[in-house]
C-alpha cells in the first residue's frame, strides 16, 4: 500500500515537474526568440495592469484553447483524429518514467529510489516510447483527410527511420563505457573521476556520442531543423486538421519531447543528478578540502543539478531553433544515413578500441 | 541605369565549411550573443539605468507610434469643391484603372446643365483595395486623395469594409 | 456594269467604276481615310475635312469622300501633306471641342478621340478661350445635345432631313459661333431618333437612356435581332457584365443597329431599340405553382412531371380535343418547331394557334416599322401553327367557351388582352392552365403552373421575319435565374409525355426543321450567318396578310446617287 502510495507521490512530482516545465518552455520560446531578434516578444497579457514579462500568455494560451471550437473535418476518421493528439502525449510523457533524478531518499528507514520505474533496460524504454510517439503524428496526418496532413505525417514517419538508428548507435558508445542499460548505473558511474580530477561524466568520455545524439535528438523533437513533419511555411503540418486542445496537446508534446531530450542529455552526458565531487556525504573536492553534508541538502542539491541541467539543454534546444533554417527532406535524410550513421558506427568501434587498449 | 558589381561567395565551400560543424557554432554564437546582449540590456533598464542602445528596436505599436511618411498611402478620402460638394465628377477613372475593382460608382446627373454628372454611389471596398494608389493617380479632379493617415481599417464584418461616399466625404 | 477608270492609290493599281469617290475606292482596298462627315447611308457633305488625301498634280490636298476617280488618278492617302493637313483639320476641330473626356459620355468610342491618339498627338498651341455654348440641352424625348462637343458633320441634320424625312435639325449661326438646334417650337421627335446618336462620331448627340449608365468599354457586344415587330431589325446587343452594380444589376444596357442591307441598313427605330427593358425587369425566375391563391417555388422536376401528369390526366379523360395550346409568335423558330412536334404531332392537339389579334393596331410606317409587333410571325406561319382543317381560330375557341379542360399558353398575355370577364367562362372551365414564358402578366398570375422560360437574348436561334428572310440570333446572356430556354424545357416536358426528341442544341432542332419544311431547305446556321438568308416561300402564305398600307408622314428620301458600300458605321 505504502508503496503505491509512493510511486504516485514520484509520479506526480514528475508529471508537475514537466507539464509546468512544458508550460513554461511555450513561453520561453516566445520570449527567447524575441530577445534574439531584438524584440520584446509576448507582453500583452495582463491581470490588474500586472504583466509579468507576459506569463500570463501561458494562461490566456490554455485558455483560448480549451474554449475554442474543437473541429474535426468531415473526411476524418473520427475516432483516430480524436485519439492521435492523446496517443503522441502520453507516450511522450512515459518517457520521464525511468529518468533518474536522484539516487535514493532514506526517510524513515525506508529507502526510495527517485524514479518512478526501476528498469534496468532504462533506455531501451525510452528508444520504444519515442518510437510509439511518432505514431500519434502519423496517425493524425492521415486520419485528418487532408494532403498535407498526410504529407506530414509521411515526413514523420520518414524522417523517424532517418535518425532513429544513428540516434541508438550513437548510445551504444556510452553503454560500453559505463557498462550498463540502466540510467541510474549510468548516472553512478558518471560520478567518478577521470585522474582524480575530471568528472567521468558521457560528454568527456563520448565526445563524438554527444554530438551524435544532440543532432539526432532534436530531430526527435520535430523542431527547428528538423520540423519537417510540421513545415510551417509550407505544408502546415500533420496537425493541420487540429484546433483547440487537441491542438494544444501536439504543441505540448514538442515541449515534452524536448524536456526529454534535455533529460536524456544531462543523465548519459552531463552526469545526470551528479554534481562534481559532490558524495553522498558531502563535497570532496579533488585538492583535499571537504564539505559534509547532511543526506537531504546532498538529494535536493542532486536535484537541483539535474532541473539546472535540463533547463540549460531546453535553452540551447530553443536557440538552436531560433538559429538555423529547415533542412530540406533530401538533406535530413543524407545527413541521417550518411553522416551521423556512419559517424556512429566509427564511434563505437573507436569506443571499443580504445576500451580494450585501456583493459 | 546605374548598376553596381555585386561580388557573391564562391559557390564552392571551403573545407570548413564542408565539415558543418564550426559554421553551426558561428550561427549559435550570433543568435546567443543577441540573446545575452540584449537579456543584459533589458534587465540594466529595468533596473532604471539609462543605456545608449535599446534591448530591442520594436515599437510597442498602440502607445507608440512610427511617424507616417508623407508619400504613404493610407486610407481613401474624396475631396470637396468650396461649395461642399464632392469634387469627383463619377468619370470612373479610378473604378477603370482599380486593378483590384474595388471601386463602386454608380453616375447621375444634376439639374444644372454645366455640371456633367455627379457620383450618386461611391463605395470603395477595403476588403478588396491593394492600396496601389492607382485610382489617386488617375483622378483627373484631384477628388480621391490617400492622405488620411488613417491604417486602422479593421472591422467585423466585410459589409462595414465597404465605405460609402459619406464616409469617405468625412475624411 | 459602268465604265471603269484606272487609278493608283497608295501605289496599288485598281479599277474602279467611274462616279466612286476616293473614300469608297480606298474602303474596298482596306485602306481607311478617316472620315467624320462622310456616312455611306446619308448624302456627302464634305464638311468635315478629316479626309484629305493628296492627289498628284492637284495643288492642293482634296477631300477623299466627295472627290471621284478619274482616269490615270494617283492617290497617296497617309504621305506627309495628308497627314499635315489632317493633323490641321484636328487642330482646328479641338480648337472650341471642350477637353472633358473623362466625364464625356461618348468616351472610348468617340472618333475625335481615335484620331487625334492616331494622327494628332500633338500639344495645344492655343491660348485663347473655348467658346462656351449650350450644354446639355434637351433636343427631343430620346436626344441630349452638348453643343460644346459638336464638331458640325451635320450627319445628324443630314439623317433627319434624308432618312427619317422630318427636318428637325439645322445648323445655326455663323463662324466659330456655328451651333446645331432644332427649329423654334420642333423637338427632334421622330421614331427614328435614336440613329442620330449612332452616327454622331463624337460626344455632342448622347442618348438620354443610355447616358451615365456606363462606361463603354465595360459593354460586351453580342449580334442578335429585333424582336420589336415583324421587321427582324438586325441588332448589336450591348450588355455590362463586367461591373454590374451601374444600372442597378441591370445586364442589357443599350441596343445599337447593325448594318445589313436587306433589312434595315444602318438604322432601327426608337420603339426597339428602348424595348429591352423586359429583358431584366419582372422576369419569371422560378418555376411556380400555384395553390390556395398563392404561388410556391418548384424546381423543374417537379414542376416539368407535374405538368406532364396533368396534361395526361386531361387527355385521358377528355381527349385531346379539349386541350389547346397557344405558342407565340415572339418565340424562336426552333421552340415553335418542338411545340409541333410535341403537341400538334405527339400529342394529337388540335387547337393550335399562334396568333391573337392584338387590341389595337399597332403604329407602322413604309420604312422600318412595321403593325405586326412580333418577331416571328412568318415562322409560326411556316411551321403550320394555325388552324388547319375547319378548327376554329384562337379567338374563337378561347371566348366562344369551347370545351377545354387545360390551356399551355406561351408568353400571350390572355388576360391582359381580353379581360377577366370575357374569359370567365373559358377559365371557370379549365382544369388546368400553364404558362409558360418570360414575364409576369396578368395571365401568369392566374396560371396554375408558372414555367419561366428565357428571353431572346438568352439563347441561340432564328427568326422569320416579314418578308421571309431566316435570320439567326446568338446568346449574349445567360438566362436569368432559374429560367431555361423554351427548347429545354419542351425536351424534358416531351421525355414525360412519351416522346424522346433527343436534342441537345438549338443548332439540331433547326437542321431537323429544315429537312422537314421545304422553305428552309439546305440551311444551317453557318449558312445563316450573321445576316441571314431569304428563303424560298412560294406557295406558303405569309402572315398577316392584310398589313395595313396607310402612309405615315416619314418619307424616305434616299439619295439617287448614293452607292452601297458594305462597311458598318
Amino acid at each position: 500500500m505504502a508503496e503505491a502510495g509512493i510511486a504516485l507521490i514520484k509520479i506526480a512530482v514528475v508529471l508537475g515537474f514537466v507539464l509546468n516545465l512544458a508550460a513554461l518552455l511555450t513561453w520561453a520560446e516566445r520570449k527567447q526568440s524575441a530577445v534574439i531578434q531584438d524584440r520584446i516578444g509576448a507582453n500583452r497579457a495582463s491581470v490588474f495592469g500586472l504583466r509579468l514579462f507576459g506569463l500570463f500568455h501561458i494562461a490566456a494560451d490554455a485558455l483560448k484553447m480549451l474554449t475554442k471550437e474543437d473541429h474535426v473535418p468531415q473526411t476524418a476518421e473520427k475516432f483516430i483524429h480524436g485519439a492521435a493528439p492523446f496517443i503522441s502525449f502520453f507516450f511522450a510523457l512515459m518517457g520521464f518514467a525511468v529518468i533518474p533524478f536522484g539516487d535514493v531518499l532514506r526517510v524513515g528507514g525506508r529507502e526510495i529510489p527517485l524514479r518512478i520505474l526501476d528498469l534496468n533496460i532504462g533506455i531501451l524504454f525510452i528508444f520504444a516510447a519515442i518510437a510509439l510517439e511518432i505514431y500519434g503524428s502519423v496517425l493524425a496526418g492521415w486520419s485528418s483527410g487532408s494532403h498535407y496532413a498526410t504529407l506530414g505525417g509521411m515526413r514523420g514517419s520518414v524522417q523517424m527511420f532517418s535518425y532513429e538508428i544513428a540516434w541508438g548507435v550513437s548510445l551504444l558508445g556510452i553503454f560500453m563505457v559505463y557498462d550498463s542499460l540502466d540510467l541510474n548505473r549510468v548516472v553512478l558511474r558518471q560520478g567518478d573521476l577521470l585522474w582524480g580530477v575530471l568528472p567521468k561524466w558521457g560528454i568527456v568520455t563520448q565526445p563524438l556520442g554527444f554530438l551524435l545524439f544532440l543532432a539526432a535528438g532534436m530531430a526527435i523533437t520535430k523542431r527547428v531543423p528538423f520540423d519537417l513533419p510540421e513545415g510551417e511555411s509550407e505544408i502546415i503540418g500533420y496537425f493541420v486538421e487540429y484546433s483547440g486542445m487537441k491542438f494544444g496537446l501536439f504543441f505540448l508534446t514538442d515541449f515534452v519531447l524536448t524536456i526529454l531530450i534535455s533529460a536524456l542529455l544531462a543523465t548519459l552526458f552531463f552526469g545526470g543528478y551528479q554534481l562534481p565531487y559532490l558524495e553522498p556525504d558531502g563535497f570532496r573536492f579533488p585538492w583535499g578540502a571537504t564539505w559534509s553534508l547532511d543526506h537531504y541538502t546532498v538529494v535536493f542539491l542532486q536535484f537541483v543539478a539535474l532541473v539546472l541541467k535540463i533547463v540549460f539543454f531546453c535553452w540551447l534546444l530553443l536557440a538552436v531553433r531560433w538559429t538555423y533554417p529547415r533542412f530540406r527532406y533530401d538533406q535530413l535524410m543524407d545527413l541521417g544515413w550518411k553522416v551521423l550513421f556512419p559517424l556512429a558506427v566509427a564511434n563505437v568501434i573507436l569506443t571499443g578500441l580504445v576500451l580494450t587498449l585501456i583493459e | 541605369m546605374a548598376y553596381y558589381n555585386v561580388s557573391r561567395p564562391s559557390e564552392k565551400l571551403t573545407w570548413r565549411e564542408r565539415i558543418y560543424l564550426p559554421e553551426l557554432f558561428k550561427g549559435l554564437r550570433i543568435t546567443t550573443r543577441h540573446f545575452v546582449v540584449n537579456l543584459a540590456l533589458h534587465a540594466v533598464r529595468l533596473l532604471g539605468i539609462k543605456t545608449r542602445r535599446r534591448g530591442a528596436v520594436t515599437f510597442q505599436y498602440p502607445e507608440e507610434r512610427r511617424p507616417l511618411s508623407p508619400r504613404l498611402r493610407t486610407r481613401h478620402r474624396l475631396t470637396k469643391r468650396e461649395d461642399g460638394m464632392p469634387r469627383c465628377v463619377a468619370c470612373m477613372m479610378c473604378e477603370t484603372v482599380c486593378p483590384a475593382d474595388c471601386i463602386y460608382i454608380v453616375a447621375g446627373e444634376l439639374p444644372d446643365p454645366n455640371v456633367e454628372k455627379y457620383p450618386v454611389r461611391f463605395d470603395i471596398d477595403l476588403g478588396v483595395c491593394v492600396f496601389c494608389g492607382f485610382c489617386v493617380e488617375a483622378c483627373p479632379e484631384d477628388a480621391i486623395r490617400m492622405d488620411t493617415g488613417i491604417l486602422e481599417i479593421a472591422s467585423d464584418s466585410r459589409e462595414e469594409m465597404i465605405y460609402s461616399i459619406d464616409r469617405l466625404l468625412s475624411g | 456594269m459602268a465604265e471603269k477608270v484606272h487609278c493608283t492609290i497608295d501605289g496599288r493599281t485598281v479599277e474602279p467604276r467611274r462616279g466612286q469617290t476616293i473614300l469608297q475606292v480606298a474602303d474596298e482596298l482596306g485602306i481607311y481615310i478617316p472620315r467624320y462627315c462622310y456616312h455611306p447611308g446619308l448624302s456627302i457633305a464634305g464638311n468635315c475635312r478629316i479626309c484629305l488625301v493628296s492627289v498628284e498634280k492637284a495643288p492642293k490636298p482634296q477631300i477623299a469622300c466627295y472627290t471621284q476617280v478619274q482616269e490615270g488618278m494617283t492617290v497617296w492617302t497617309h504621305n506627309e501633306a495628308a497627314q499635315k493637313a489632317r493633323r490641321g483639320v484636328l487642330e482646328f476641330l479641338l480648337v472650341n471641342h471642350p477637353l472633358d473626356c473623362p466625364v464625356c459620355d461618348q468616351a472610348g468610342e468617340c472618333w475625335l478621340q481615335d484620331y487625334y491618339m492616331q494622327f494628332g498627338l500633338y500639344t495645344s498651341r492655343l491660348r485663347e478661350d473655348k467658346i462656351k455654348k449650350a450644354k446639355a440641352k434637351v433636343l427631343g424625348p430620346a436626344v441630349i445635345l452638348d453643343a460644346e462637343r459638336c464638331i458640325l458633320c451635320t450627319r445628324c441634320v443630314r439623317f433627319c432631313n434624308e432618312i427619317a424625312g422630318t427636318h428637325e435639325l439645322e445648323v445655326f449661326q455663323m463662324g466659330a459661333h456655328e451651333e446645331l438646334g432644332t427649329y423654334p417650337g420642333v423637338e427632334l421627335k421622330n421614331p427614328y431618333s435614336g440613329c442620330v446618336v449612332d452616327i454622331c462620331p463624337v460626344g455632342a448627340l448622347t442618348d438620354r437612356d443610355f447616358r451615365f449608365k456606363a462606361r463603354v468599354w465595360y459593354l460586351s457586344e453580342q449580334k442578335s435581332v429585333c424582336p420589336g415587330c415583324a421587321t427582324g431589325c438586325n441588332i448589336r446587343v450591348h450588355f455590362n457584365q463586367k461591373r454590374t452594380h451601374h444600372a442597378l444589376g441591370k445586364r442589357v444596357m443599350r441596343l445599337k443597329p447593325r448594318y445589313n442591307p436587306h433589312v434595315n441598313d444602318w438604322w432601327m427605330c426608337d420603339e426597339g431599340r428602348y424595348g429591352y427593358r423586359w429583358i431584366d425587369e419582372g422576369r419569371l425566375l422560378v418555376p411556380q405553382k400555384r395553390r390556395d391563391g398563392t404561388y410556391v417555388d418548384l424546381d423543374w422536376d417537379q414542376a416539368l412531371s407535374d405538368v406532364a401528369s396533368g396534361l395526361r390526366a386531361v387527355m385521358d379523360k377528355h381527349g385531346p380535343s379539349s386541350v389547346a395550346v397557344l405558342p407565340s409568335p415572339q418565340q424562336t423558330n426552333e421552340a415553335l418547331y418542338l411545340v409541333r412536334r410535341l403537341f400538334a404531332e405527339h400529342l394529337g392537339v388540335r387547337h393550335v394557334d399562334f396568333w391573337i389579334p392584338p387590341a389595337t393596331q399597332g403604329y407602322h410606317d413604309d420604312f422600318l416599322i412595321k403593325a405586326d409587333k412580333n418577331p416571328n410571325s412568318a415562322g409560326a406561319r411556316l411551321l403550320g401553327l394555325f388552324p388547319r382543317d375547319g378548327s376554329p381560330a384562337a379567338e374563337e375557341f378561347l371566348l366562344n367557351h369551347g370545351p377545354l379542360k387545360a390551356l399551355y399558353v406561351f408568353r400571350h398575355d390572355l388576360l391582359g388582352r381580353y379581360g377577366e370577364e370575357a374569359l370567365r367562362p373559358l377559365l371557370g372551365n379549365l382544369e388546368l392552365l400553364v404558362y409558360q414564358g418570360t414575364n409576369r402578366n396578368a395571365t401568369s398570375r392566374r396560371a396554375d403552373y408558372v414555367l419561366p422560360s428565357a428571353a431572346y437574348m438568352e439563347e441561340h436561334g432564328t427568326f422569320v421575319n416579314f418578308k421571309g428572310r431566316v435570320q439567326r440570333l446568338f446568346q449574349c446572356l445567360e438566362p436569368l435565374a432559374q429560367s431555361l430556354p423554351d427548347w429545354k424545357i419542351l425536351v424534358r416536358l416531351a421525355v414525360l409525355l412519351g416522346l424522346e426528341l433527343g436534342h441537345s442544341g438549338q443548332e439540331e432542332i433547326f437542321l431537323d426543321m429544315a429537312r422537314e419544311i421545304p422553305a428552309l431547305d439546305g440551311l444551317d446556321y453557318a449558312a445563316l450567318g450573321d445576316q441571314g438568308v431569304e428563303s424560298d416561300f412560294s406557295g406558303i402564305p405569309l402572315w398577316p396578310k392584310t398589313v395595313n398600307r396607310q402612309r405615315s408622314n416619314v418619307s424616305r428620301e434616299q439619295p439617287a446617287h448614293l452607292p452601297r458600300v458594305t462597311n458598318d458605321e
